[in-house]
């Protein structure tokens, strides 16, 4: 028979209330994937942490940064990662194929009325002149299935042009988007900033639509925790949302330091951020980084009714009763 | 017919001023944003190398390359030189090697991703997994080709089998070894900047790959630049230690990268 000493007993009492403060201590850290560009305030917590008291003390962020947001959902689905940047079509997919669920705790960018909208151009000289007059030609967009690819196949239908059948999309990425027109590898490209600002700098191309165009307050990039992760860490959680509602505010209130902040991240030189950053050719940036449900919704019913997700989502299902931006 | 002076070096020097040259031609005459000039791509270069942050960077890359390259190494020698003198480890690894062989590697950081995480460990196992096929088939070859009768002769004076594949398969396999090693070098590199591609927290990648995001072309032609001659410096240098251990076995004229 196995007999155990209480000095044994206690011995192993005190390495398991160890191992448990280890592993408290440990959860603690919350691992966020980025990307770049737009999303100032994660931009702000990353090189300035000495502005957000919590960081380093409460707990910890372990960033990773991402080629684009398709691979963040991977990882999110993987348990590889807590909380990263989403678009709203790639949250949908994520939920829908590999059943990911999610919070949008925060919105980095978007559109309103007066902001940038992401627009197509064609050479000054294009024969181009109208939507109609794109059929038969080729189209840029950064990557296929992209989000912004919603509304414009939405807008392209509305001026009779069946974007399935009489344009020839051709994936060219955003930056080299301007080349492209430029050179007439496509008749049409798709441009944002800050690739739209140095394009208009140069001249000789033209606006022919923007996303503006078919609706308003749309949402490019949120924030987005993992349901299980939230529902078991809600006040760490908390604290990087508070982070995040911070991090708006701070790029906001400054942007002498902002265009710093961005500059050491993205690696772009100041004078080029300076052309667009938080001016009102940027994109739309919410007070608190508040996510506009009711505009993700109107987003959501688009790639319904585009084909580019399977069936119909809730916003409101992917909305904390209380974690969500801002806090305070 | 007119020859090059023999100058130690001066070939490669004339054909890299070639290939500048030509760049700076060509990007000037194209003149697109994509393709900036040789002289501008290159006048970036010491601001990145002055950058303490970029150093860091490069660094963290450069470590992950060595620790995927050495474990490749430390595995894939044995498993080759075991392959190379047992007909039976040879048919097992064989239509394993020959499968995985073509996979690019960088397509399988995705999955890797899924199993390691997004650290550093799924990236060294993507070096790992690009250096090891190369060491692995040098050294079967190179096991393969040690004479049958000096093993005979060790046997014979009572030579364990251990004993023999190191101290005889080993050193007469070595030349064809650090073939391997030589062309495994290369494809850590490659493979470290292409695992870098999807997820990364530090490494060249962010620089490379954050500055072809934003069009910041003269810093990516640079940083290419760079990755470039750091692949000439660590092939330089290895080709010294390879010429130092078995200098007799080969003229070091006869190798060149990318033909193993």
């Amino acid at each position: 028979m196995i007999r155990i000493s209480s000095r044994t007993l206690g011995l192993a009492l005190l390495a398991a209330t160890a191992l448990g403060v280890a592993q408290a201590n440990a959860q603690q850290t919350i691992r966020v994937g980025w990307t770049i560009p737009a999303e100032e305030s994660k931009y702000w917590m990353m090189r300035r942490p000495d502005q957000f008291p919590a960081i380093g003390k409460d707990y910890k962020i372990e960033w990773v940064q991402f080629q684009g947001t398709a691979p963040m959902v991977q990882a999110m689905a993987a348990g590889a990662l807590d909380c990263s940047t989403q678009g709203v079509l790639s949250m949908a997919q994520g939920a829908i194929q590999a059943n990911l669920e999610t919070y949008i705790v925060a919105q980095h960018v978007g559109e309103r009325p007066g902001s940038f909208s992401v627009y197509w151009a064609v050479k000054e000289d294009s024969p181009i002149k109208t939507i109609a007059d794109l059929k038969g030609k080729s189209v840029g967009t950064n990557v296929f299935g992209s989000g912004i690819l919603g509304p414009m196949f939405l807008l392209l239908k509305k001026h009779g042009v069946d974007p399935q059948k009489d344009i020839k999309l051709v994936e060219t990425g955003f930056p080299p988007s301007e080349d492209a027109i430029r050179q007439g590898r496509v008749d049409a490209g798709v441009l944002v900033q800050p690739f739209a600002a140095r394009a208009e700098g140069k001249g000789g191309l033209r606006k022919l639509f923007a996303l503006a165009d078919q609706q308003q307050n749309i949402v490019h990039i949120m924030d987005v925790c993992r349901k299980d992760f939230v529902d078991k860490n809600p006040e760490l959680t908390r604290r990087y949302v508070k982070d995040l509602t911070a991090g708006m505010g701070k790029a906001l209130a400054d942007r002498a330091e902002t265009l710093k902040v961005v500059s050491e991240v993205i690696k772009a030189p100041v004078p080029v951020l300076d052309t667009f950053l938080l001016k009102p050719n940027d994109f739309a940036r919410e007070p608190g980084a508040a996510p506009n449900f009711a505009a993700i919704q109107a987003m959501l019913d688009i790639y319904t009714e585009t084909g580019m997700i399977s069936k119909k989502l809730d916003a409101a299902k992917f909305k904390h009763p209380s974690i969500v931006a801002p806090i305070q | 017919m007119t020859r090059l002076p023999g100058i130690p070096g001066l070939a490669p020097l004339v054909a890299f001023a070639g290939l500048l040259a030509g760049w700076e031609v060509a990007a000037r005459g194209i003149g697109i944003d994509g393709l900036p000039p040789a002289s501008r791509a290159l006048a970036e270069v010491p601001g990145i190398l002055a950058d303490p942050e970029s150093l860091i960077n490069i660094g963290a890359s450069l470590y992950r390359m060595a620790l995927g390259f050495a474990l490749g190494v430390a595995v894939a020698v044995p498993v080759g030189l075991m392959m190379g003198r047992s007909r039976h480890v040879a048919a097992f690894f064989n239509p394993l090697l020959m499968v995985i062989y073509p996979v690019p590697k960088a397509a399988l950081m995705p999955i890797i991703m899924l199993w390691l995480g997004v650290g550093d460990a799924s990236k060294t196992l993507v070096i790992f997994l690009g250096v090891s096929l190369p060491v692995v088939y040098h050294s079967y070859q190179g096991g393969r080709a040690v004479e049958e009768k000096m093993l005979w002769s060790a046997a014979a004076m009572g030579m364990g089998a251990p004993a023999r594949l190191l101290r005889i398969v080993l050193p007469a396999a070595l030349p064809e070894i650090l073939v391997g090693c030589r062309t495994g070098l290369v494809l850590a590199l490659i493979t470290m900047v292409t695992s870098e591609m999807i997820a990364r927290q530090s490494g060249v990648g962010n620089i490379l790959f954050n500055s072809l995001d934003m069009a910041q072309y003269d810093t990516v032609y640079a940083m290419i630049v760079i990755i470039g001659v750091l692949g000439l410096a660590l092939d330089a240098a290895f080709e010294r230690l390879r010429a130092a251990l078995v200098g007799w076995a080969e003229p070091s004229q006869a190798l060149m990268v990318g033909t193993t």
